[in-house]
């Protein structure tokens, strides 16, 4: 293990290629898919929160769920709709970053709903009396409780990118792990386990898992600054 | 902005915690000296050579019943593909130009000494063996257009796993402009994808499966050639296992034996279980008393010993090497497992 982790740090010091290549992949596939995750599931969970209309209850139970999609399960359902004999095959989308990011989209939305709709629900009966008292209208107090919402935001989006770039199971079916292409660092982590190459994949497992403490140390840092 | 301000020192005190390799809990405001100071010791362990600790070795080899052929087909973009739920679905998106211009350069005699050659600097042994009546190609091979450059390529964790497209491809795709895509998994796994229309040729090496997919209509002659199944290299499986060889696989008289022997000790035995070629010539070698098949219920009898993976040859070695098990890998796959230290060190 020792040798393995010294080779890897080794590596991760003098790059690669075929690293900075994984990396960039990676890196394009989480951020978009986080942040295109992020400007859907803000305003759905902010709405979700501040609003009580008939239907909410069972809007927010079928986000709930969607939390718990298995990764592969949503893998299979694009694999299937984007396969060459799928409906939707002529988007040309298998085994493609674009398609990498549409599965991960609908992955990582409902997580960031449900984190917003906890925290929006909590905040939304003082912000609308506040709103009441200063005489604002419905826009306006829209916009004072999506400002409220701040550090929430911030919040949900880290968990939104961790959640992305840690994500296996979809993104491995839908882009196929091909070389210079597709390769993540999750999926490049089991092929090079498979091909008993232990060297890059723990040089990849070290990087994925400092990337990972740095949004939890972010996330930890905001939050303790939202408590004050 | 006084938050952005704490947002970025933040990053910037985890990069430094990271590069030192101490824990969150000490003190952020550490020097940057400090950090390249720490750093030095490191690089110097690293150069340390490791030693190859693996402990699953070769025990039977070279044997009649051990030939495991590869071939290359074409998908037939007129072959009657179905969706799930079994309605034929008439325009599916083949590259025909570009897997033709891949399987015509494949075959060209300098490819196939290139093929043949493969590995033997490196581990001072053939993985591949060019197959002797294999076609060979001398036309023209067309050049990438717009349309056709980019080729997909649906083949066995064998092929990639061993290095063997890494190391022909970058010739072919210089020269004629074309990328090719891999997609890499067993040949059961191969053939599905291509049958989805989702790769314009496959490399593959189970010949029951490869004549089904040509049955099917799947197949197509590309130009030059006879037949839509084109076999053009081949090497050896390879029966491994622990050096201690508990079942005495290595003085039994065939493969045969060495199997039966194996399954009369109860020896641990990994199976890829995942309808590739190999698990598909695994299931071809135990006892047929046994009644071992690719279906889950005909080992339920042997799971003490008999380990169905259900994943690729790599992570299999990675199995067997952990468990002490025997396995039935091909040659090339374990030469490259094995000189990849195939082991954590």
């Amino acid at each position: 293990m020792k040798t393995a982790l010294m080779k890897a740090i080794e590596l991760i010091l003098n790059g690669s290629l075929e690293l900075n290549n994984i990396l960039s992949v990676t890196a394009r596939m989480s951020l978009s898919s986080s942040v295109i995750a992020l400007l859907i599931g803000v305003p759905i969970g902010i709405w979700l929160g501040s609003c009580r209309f008939p239907g909410r209850t069972p809007l927010l139970v079928s986000f709930r769920t969607l939390m718990g999609l298995p990764p592969v399960v949503c893998g299979l359902l694009f694999y299937m709709l984007f396969s060459g004999v799928g409906p939707l095959r002529h988007l040309k989308l298998l085994f493609t970053v674009t398609g990498m990011i549409v599965a991960q989209v609908v992955l990582i939305t409902p997580i960031v709903v449900c984190n917003m709709e906890t925290y929006v629900s909590s905040i939304a009966h003082d912000v609308r009396e506040t709103a009441r008292g200063l005489g604002l209208g419905t826009a306006k107090t829209f916009l004072l409780l999506a400002n409220e919402c701040g550090y929430q935001i911030v919040s949900a989006y880290l968990l939104a990118f961790s959640r992305a770039i840690a994500e296996v199971g979809a993104v491995s079916m839908v882009g196929g792990a091909i070389s210079w292409k597709t390769m993540v660092m999750t999926t490049a982590i089991m092929q090079y386990t498979n091909r008993g190459d232990f060297t890059l994949a723990v040089a990849l497992g070290i990087i994925l898992l400092s990337l990972s403490l740095i949004v939890n140390v972010t996330i930890s840092l905001l939050q303790r600054r939202l408590s004050r | 902005m006084k938050k952005i301000i704490a947002l970025l020192l933040a990053l910037t005190m985890v990069f430094a915690l990271c590069a030192c390799g101490t824990k969150t809990e000490a003190p952020a405001e550490e020097p940057a000296e400090e950090v390249v100071e720490e750093a030095a010791p490191v690089e110097e362990v690293a150069e340390e050579p490791a030693a190859p600790a693996v402990d699953t070795v070769i025990l039977k080899e070279a044997d009649d019943k051990m030939i495991n052929n590869y071939s290359l087909i074409a998908v037939n973009a007129e072959a009657p593909f179905v969706d799930a739920d079994g309605n034929a679905v008439a325009d599916v998106a083949v590259n025909t130009a570009g897997a033709d211009a891949l399987i015509q350069w494949l075959l060209t005699q300098d490819a196939i000494d290139m093929a043949a050659n493969h590995g033997f600097e490196q581990y001072g042994e053939y993985l591949f063996y060019a197959k002797e009546d294999a076609p060979v190609y001398a036309g023209e091979i067309a050049a990438a257009t717009e349309e056709t450059k980019v080729i997909r390529l649906s083949t066995t964790t064998s092929v990639n796993d061993s290095g063997l497209l890494a190391y022909l491809l970058p010739a072919f795709e210089s020269e004629y402009g074309y990328t090719v895509e891999i997609q890499s998994a067993g040949t059961g796994k191969a053939i599905a994808a291509a049958k989805a229309g989702n790769a314009d040729l496959i490399f593959v090496h189970s010949k029951s499966q490869e004549e089904a997919f040509v049955e099917g209509g799947f197949g197509r002659v590309v130009d030059g050639f006879e037949a839509e199944r084109i076999t053009f290299l081949y090497n050896f499986y390879v029966l491994c296992g622990p050096t201690a060889d508990p079942a005495g696989v290595k003085d039994a008289a065939s493969v045969l034996d060495a199997f039966a022997a194996i399954a009369e000790g109860k020896y641990s035995f990994i199976s890829r279980g995942d309808k590739s070629g190999t698990h598909t010539k695994e299931i071809s070698l135990w006892p047929e008393d046994l009644g071992i098949t690719a279906e889950a219920e005909s080992f339920v009898d042997y799971t003490e010993w008999y380990v169905s993976a259900n994943t690729g040859m790599g992570a299999c070695l990675v199995m067997a090497e952990e468990m002490g098990a025997y396995i039935l890998t091909d040659k090339a796959t374990f030469l490259t497992f094995y000189a990849n230290g195939g082991v954590i060190g």
